[in-house]
């Protein structure tokens, strides 16, 4: 007879009544069988003891009726008004702040500005106009989460790509763009195609040079269409992010210098969602019941409050919380203190940043400029 | 934009809470001790089971109906917590209880000494994410047949799966 399959071996320890006769048989006059059975009764036993003892009996009555409280707590929400967290009792959590190589920042963004918009669009029930920015430390253990259950972030990348329709396991992805991005001549030429005004600042930091060139980027629609089988009473319902249009401005280093500094300016309306067919906490509930969503990341992104707009910082580096003109921004800053980055939402709802081989000080002395 | 308000979690029509009570009397247990083998914090395990189930309570509203649903409850308990202890507040509270603890004077005390709890949870991340769960969930007390449902393999498929989960956590641990 052949040697006992390692999973009968294994379950033999367990449930021994399942495993056949034969097998037991074969087990008691089979030396090598035996080995493998201690093997795995060793590591089975290790696992049980890391895996701790079981917790004391739960009060299951007191937790049913906290249950019952959260089930039925209806939650008057104003449209426009700041949404509690799901359970104001529960202390915030924070995200790691380790960024898996694998994943590029464009994806992490991508799939962000998604969820971001979703959540958004249910706190208000039909609309996300963020007001100010806030960090939100991305990681890429629940990026990849995400991708891994639902694909939604591969989809998205592919979906910016190619501008056209995307399916997802829950509805399909239509990005659509006012036209490409494009290359001007001058700001006064930007500022006529985009509307935006204050697109430099009238000093530069010591090391930058002449305005290397400037970008007009249209306005960007995504239109996320759900399945009519999506469930929560979002199935057949629509939702839409705009952003845009932006102008970026990029500038080179003065010559001569022995590390030609680089800086950038960009400057967006602020994204705004809107959602139709369907009521805010439906979305809100199916967003948070995909299986491929993270919790923490969903917790943090309705924790960031619903009249912000989430600002991705990266692995490695340092973020502070400072004002530009009177508003919240988002100050970024690498190791070295040689790379900086700035961003902050003006009240008249465009969104600023301004980042380069710069010192912070530099960097928030151009974003004064511009507020 | 209207002004609008909402109810968040309340009941569909129609629904009651007397079969959904009985449901949650049978597994709330289970659910508590998968979440407290990943956690090993009664505190989060309690807080994990009360997320499931409100999960649980909007796609089962009526979970007679729903022969799936104990299933679904575990798979969803082994997964929201593995998810959770991805949450620093939690690891540091636990890694400072463990700094806390007296002196270890068993060979039992001992190897959990030595293999903290932070370490624990940290090699769970690092294990698959469907070995971490069949290793919560066999823990957790749950049958292989439980264990099939909850990760819809079949029984027969659990004691490889657990196996090798089993020989990874000692791996991992060991390293």
């Amino acid at each position: 007879m052949s040697h006992v399959p390692v999973p009968v071996l294994r379950r033999m320890q367990d449930e021994p009544l399942a495993v056949p006769d034969a097998d037991r048989r074969h087990l008691a006059g089979c030396a090598r069988c035996q080995d493998a059975r201690r093997a795995a009764e060793a590591d089975a036993a290790f696992a049980a003891r890391v895996l701790g003892p079981p917790p004391a009996d739960p009060d299951t009555s007191a937790e049913w009726q906290k249950l019952v409280a959260r089930l039925r707590a209806p939650v008057p929400l104003p449209a426009g008004s700041r949404r509690p967290a799901r359970d104001a009792a529960r202390a915030p959590r924070r995200l790691p702040r380790r960024l898996a190589a694998s994943l590029s920042t464009g994806t992490a963004v991508t799939a962000g500005v998604l969820l971001v918009g979703a959540a958004a669009a249910a706190t208000l029930t039909t609309v996300y106009a963020p007001t100010h920015v806030a960090p939100v430390p991305v990681t890429g253990s629940d990026l990849s989460a995400l991708q891994s259950i639902t694909n939604l972030a591969q989809a998205l990348t592919g979906g910016l790509s190619s501008r056209g329709p995307t399916t997802l396991p829950f509805g399909q992805v239509t990005w659509h763009a006012a036209g490409q991005a494009r290359k001007v001549a001058s700001l006064a030429e930007a500022q006529a195609q985009t509307g935006l005004t204050r697109l430099v600042p009238a000093q530069l930091p010591q090391g930058i040079g002449a305005v290397r060139g400037i970008i007009v980027q249209p306005q960007v629609t995504a239109t996320l269409k759900f399945n009519a089988n999506a469930g929560h009473g979002v199935g057949g319902s629509t939702l839409t992010v705009r952003g845009g249009p932006g102008v970026l401005v990029q500038f080179g280093g003065q010559p001569g210098q022995p590390a030609p500094g680089t800086l950038v300016v960009a400057t967006m309306r602020r994204p705004v969602a809107t959602s139709t067919g369907a009521t805010a906490n439906q979305l809100e509930d199916f967003l948070l019941d995909q299986p491929g969503v993270p919790p923490l990341l969903a917790q943090e992104i309705r924790m960031i409050g619903q009249s912000a707009l989430p600002v991705p910082v990266p692995s490695g580096m340092t973020q502070e919380n400072v004002t530009v003109g009177g508003s919240p921004a988002v100050l970024l800053h690498g190791p070295a203190g040689a790379a900086s980055g700035v961003v902050w939402e003006s009240g008249d709802g465009v969104v600023h940043a301004v980042a380069g081989l710069v010192t912070s000080a530099d960097i928030l002395n151009v974003a004064r400029q511009l507020s | 934009m209207e002004a609008s308000y909402v109810t968040r979690t309340g009941p569909p029509p129609g629904a009651t809470f007397s079969a959904f009570e009985r449901f949650f009397r049978e597994n709330y247990a289970t659910v508590v001790r998968i979440a407290h083998g990943v956690t090993g914090d009664a505190q989060a395990a309690q807080d994990v089971a009360q997320d499931v189930f409100v999960s649980a309570f909007r796609r089962f509203p009526d979970p007679d109906g729903a022969p799936e649903a104990a299933g679904w409850v575990r798979a969803a308990a082994a997964h929201t917590s593995l998810n959770a202890i991805r949450g620093e507040r939690r690891r540091d509270r636990r890694q400072q209880e463990c700094a806390a603890a007296p002196p270890p004077d068993s060979p039992e005390e001992s190897v959990l000494a030595a293999e903290s709890r932070a370490e624990v949870r940290r090699a769970l991340q690092r294990l698959p994410r469907r070995s971490a769960a069949v290793l919560v969930l066999r823990h957790s007390g749950l049958s292989y047949a439980e264990v099939a449902e909850a990760m819809n393999v079949s029984v027969g498929h659990v004691g490889t799966m657990l196996r090798r989960a089993e020989s990874a956590l000692r791996k991992e641990l060991q390293k």
